[in-house]
């Protein structure tokens, strides 16, 4: 295969640099595994040079966890894999566990998806960086705690021996993925495998999570092998990218060819699904939707005036909504963007009547939503529907498919059964699908079809205002191209007001037609999508807008990026 | 090391005095409640009830008490007062640990049940520790020896203990260790040895239920997340279980041990029988054929204490297992909000 050639070139350093070992730092070579009979990679093959950085893209399924999962031999039981993976020149997917053994955490490092679940919630911290310090040839327990607390200083934590002592609930998303990076690299492996490191994370803290582990990946010159499902951060942070799609290679090469022109088809749709790349992909839906609602006269189907919403945890107020004020024109878009605790959630809950605000008022339609009792209410839901973030827990999964989308019929007694089943057909072929679902559950749906079944629910009723909650946060960038399609185009059709939440300001940018950035409960910006994204007035919307990750190394990511481009394109010169 | 950490942790925190002893407390007083509210159901329930001692033993014609002694004996036990007044004054026996005079025997019910009581408290433990013991082996065995030499055999060992009776096992072993091995003298039921035996009768059923908790929460937590990241930090099984996967695993266990302390009273009755040892199931066995409504008040009494005492001790084992829980105040949900005050804190210091 081409690939290996192509990406062994790419190590210099391992080549040039005299007294050092011959072998790439990791080579994957024909790697199949297999649960049971179903093979999930095919003849995969790649190289790492030392101190080089590659990135695995592709979809849920491609394969891209399983090939870490199969280099970290940490394959779940049943899985089975093949192939010749080695490790400075041994093959270590033959040795006893034994062997591997010293070579775990010493020499091979991981850094896992999701920090949450990745460090025993019962144990101090402190505990199980022991555990990686332990590795270190340190027999002194006093300096080997030392060495933690100034590895965790290192990666960016504040009050390390605060960080040391606190069980894992006790911090943020964030940190925990810096107490996570920290515990990898302070061991000092050659080889850092990140699996999906930032996709459980805030944008914000994404580019500060992506930034540390490439200054770490430069001062250290560990090898990165880097899993993503993001084209544009795959391009921004690695040398080399593989292109994966259901378990086998569709291109491999250097990141700037491969990102500039891709040559396979999958990866020339993986690049045009990326948002950051394409902000005016949907340009032509979006705004006939908004011509539409300029034409109706453009009254506000949604106004929020001054709303605020306190809450009491733990003894302290928190106040979760601060006066916050917007309105949506009707058959617009208007997203909330901030991220985890900036109120969005609040907001729509209040919006939604789920929880009363403390002062202000919310009119759907000319009705107020705030200050209703729960019947009142019922008549504003038939107008006012909901689609939640993840598709799948919000799908009851005993339920059919026709039962799910024609519930809300039979809630408010609409039409006879024929109508309704008709109703029921209708809708889903105006979300795109077919009629031979109707009788499958959730369990034989893929993500981006449950959520079209959830879209397709909310739409049932005919309402004139869905709420979407971070509708496609759960979804592949391709499937959620799917989605953004089929909300854009519904719009166009029927006039839908949307109120769009969501931490991606790139899917923002196609999607919707006017902006409130949320921070701390406080909307601290708010104006149309061109004007705010074009040029942005508060500090923190900047911020925002230069953590999307866009593709190009160098422009978003840290200045060294550059440097590294510019060396790059100096090689193949 | 660890409990170090936590009270750093704790004198962190000023405006919450160790939220530990707080809780303790709390629990402690609602023991107390309940134990008080238990006695108080069952004096009224009693009270209620047709039919009395004073008409079902006095009036026994053949006792042969004349009016004048029954009247006597009424206004000496106090039986002719209020309800309320009967009530203060055996909830305050009650509390001193005077139970009264067996019918039976005449001697204070106290100094009956303290006779017998070391020998079922012995038993008992010795019976709930034999079911840890041979319940974490078991989970230890699953988790660490390969299927193909046994480790897969090791997972039916809780059914079938489950499906035979104590009271068999206790048959089996004195015919296989009291008769044919003769390691101990069926007729000295109290030497070390037959307790021993005894212990093992009760405690392998018992083992059960707990190892069946135990293995599947220990399958549960090698499948999670944080597991694999520590084994990549080279941690091999046999660390991996002791330092990661017990302690989250045991939370349940505590659950099924609270729940199985009926069992393990009530086993050790029927072991006491089969293996013919004094204890309070013999005690309970005579005084219930004679009708000794004192003693089994006072056993019955002791039976709650016990309950609220063990779940009193799980309750307070929980927060030490699982640091997560909230010791004061409603439970809440993960807070984004709490989540991103920790978050606004960091700052990349190098970044």
């Amino acid at each position: 295969m081409a690939p290996q050639d192509g990406l062994t070139m790419l190590s210099p350093r391992a080549g040039s640099a005299p007294g050092r070992s011959p072998h790439p730092l990791l080579s994957v070579d024909g790697l199949s595994v297999a649960y049971g009979r179903q093979e999930v990679v095919r003849g995969v093959g790649f190289a790492i040079g030392r101190a080089e950085s590659l990135a695995l893209i592709g979809e849920s399924g491609s394969g891209k966890s399983t090939i870490a999962r199969a280099v970290l031999r940490l394959l779940p039981s049943g899985g089975h894999a093949t192939g010749r993976v080695a490790f400075d020149g041994q093959d270590v997917l033959g040795l006893p566990e034994r062997r591997f053994r010293p070579l775990r955490g010493r020499a091979i490092g991981f850094v896992p998806q999701d920090p949450g679940n990745a460090l025993n919630p019962v144990r101090t911290i402190g505990a199980q960086a022991e555990e990686a310090a332990a590795l270190l040839d340190e027999p002194d327990r006093a300096r080997r705690t030392r060495l933690i607390l100034d590895t965790f200083a290192e990666v960016g934590l504040d009050d390390p021996r605060r960080v040391y002592e606190s069980y894992p609930h006790q911090l943020s998303g964030g940190m925990l993925q810096r107490v996570l990076i920290g515990l990898a690299v302070l061991p000092r492996p050659a080889l850092l495998v990140a699996d999906e490191p930032t996709s459980a994370l805030d944008v914000t803290v994404q580019k500060r999570i992506l930034d540390l582990l490439s200054r770490l990946q430069q001062e250290r010159g560990i090898g990165l092998l880097l899993i993503t499902h993001d084209l544009a951060i795959a391009a921004e942070r690695a040398d080399a990218l593989v292109v994966l799609k259901d378990g086998t290679i569709q291109e491999a090469g250097r990141t700037a060819a491969v990102f500039a022109a891709p040559a396979s088809g999958y990866a020339r749709r993986l690049h045009a699904d990326v948002p950051s790349l394409h902000p005016d992909r949907y340009a032509g839906l979006r705004d006939a939707g908004l011509r539409r609602s300029q034409a109706g006269g453009g009254a506000p189907k949604i106004a929020v005036s001054a709303v605020s919403k306190t809450f009491t945890v733990d003894g302290r107020s928190l106040r979760a909504v601060d006066d916050v004020s917007f309105t949506v024109p009707a058959g617009t878009t208007h997203a909330l963007v901030g991220e985890s605790g900036s109120g969005k959630t609040t907001t729509i809950r209040l919006l939604l009547g789920l929880e009363q605000p403390d002062s202000g008022e919310i009119r759907v339609a000319g009705e107020p939503v705030t200050g209703r009792s729960h019947e009142a209410l019922r008549a504003v839901r038939r107008q006012l529907q909901l689609v939640y973030q993840n598709p799948f827990t919000s799908l009851d999964p005993t339920w059919k498919v026709e039962a799910l989308v024609r519930e809300p019929l039979d809630r408010f007694g609409i039409g006879t059964r024929r109508e309704r089943a008709d109703r029921v057909r209708a809708v889903l072929a105006d979300v795109g699908l077919g009629e031979h679902l109707l009788s499958r559950r959730p369990d034989a749906l893929s993500g981006g079809q449950r959520q079209r079944v959830a879209i397709a629910r909310s739409l049932v009723l005919k309402p004139d205002v869905i709420v979407l909650d971070e509708p496609t946060s759960a979804l592949d960038v391709s499937v959620q191209a799917g989605i953004v399609e089929v909300l854009l185009s519904l719009q166009a059709e029927l006039g839908l007001t949307y109120v769009f939440v969501s931490h991606d300001l790139a899917l923002v940018r196609q999607f919707a037609h006017t902006v409130s950035v949320m921070h701390r409960g406080r909307i601290v910006e708010h104006g149309t999508v061109p004007d705010l994204f074009g040029s942005p007035q508060h500090a923190y919307t900047a911020a925002l807008l230069d953590a999307i990750p866009s593709g190009a190394a160098g422009r978003a990511g840290a200045p060294h990026r550059r440097t590294r481009a510019a060396v790059g394109e100096a090689l193949t010169a | 090391m660890r409990p170090s950490h936590r009270m750093a942790a704790g004198q962190r925190n000023p405006d919450m005095r160790n939220p530990y002893l707080i809780y303790a407390a709390k629990r402690l007083l609602q023991a107390v409640a309940v134990i008080l509210l238990a006695y108080l159901f069952t004096f009224v329930v009693v009270s209620i009830l047709p039919g009395d001692p004073v008409t079902n033993v006095l009036r026994d014609p053949q006792n042969g008490f004349t009016e004048e002694q029954i009247q006597a004996i009424v206004a000496a036990q106090g039986l002719d007062q209020p309800i309320p007044v009967q009530l203060w004054t055996s909830l305050s026996h009650f509390l001193t640990g005077d139970f009264g005079l067996s019918m039976r025997s005449s001697r204070p019910v106290a100094t009956l049940i303290a006779e017998v009581l070391p020998s079922t408290l012995i038993l008992a433990s010795a019976g709930l520790a034999v079911a840890l013991v041979v319940a974490f082996a078991i989970a230890y065995g699953t988790q660490l020896v390969p299927t193909r030499f046994g480790g897969g055999a090791l997972r039916a060992l809780p059914s079938l203990f489950l499906s035979v009776p104590n009271f068999v096992i206790g048959l089996v072993l004195i015919h296989a260790f009291g008769f044919q091995l003769g390691l101990f003298r069926v007729i000295e039921p109290d030497s070390a040895w037959a307790t021993a035996f005894a212990a093992i009768a009760l405690g392998i059923p018992i083992s059960a239920q707990i190892a069946e908790v135990l293995i599947a929460n220990l399958d549960h937590e090698a499948r999670q997340d944080y597991a694999a990241v520590a084994r990549s930090r080279g941690l091999g099984q046999a660390r991996l279980f002791a330092r990661h996967l017990l302690k989250p695993s045991s939370l349940p266990v505590v659950t099924v041990i609270a729940l199985t302390v009926g069992e393990v009273l009530g086993g050790s009755l029927i072991t006491e029988a089969v293996f013919g040892r004094t204890g309070i199931g013999s005690l309970v066995q005579r005084s219930a054929a004679a009708q000794d409504l004192p003693v089994l008040q006072a056993v019955v009494a002791l039976a709650a204490l016990v309950f609220v005492l063990v779940n009193l001790v799980a309750d307070l084992v929980y927060p030490l297992l699982d640091p997560r829980l909230t010791l004061v105040g409603p439970p809440r949900r993960r807070a984004d909000t709490a989540d991103d005050t920790a978050a606004a804190d960091l700052r990349t210091v190098t970044g």
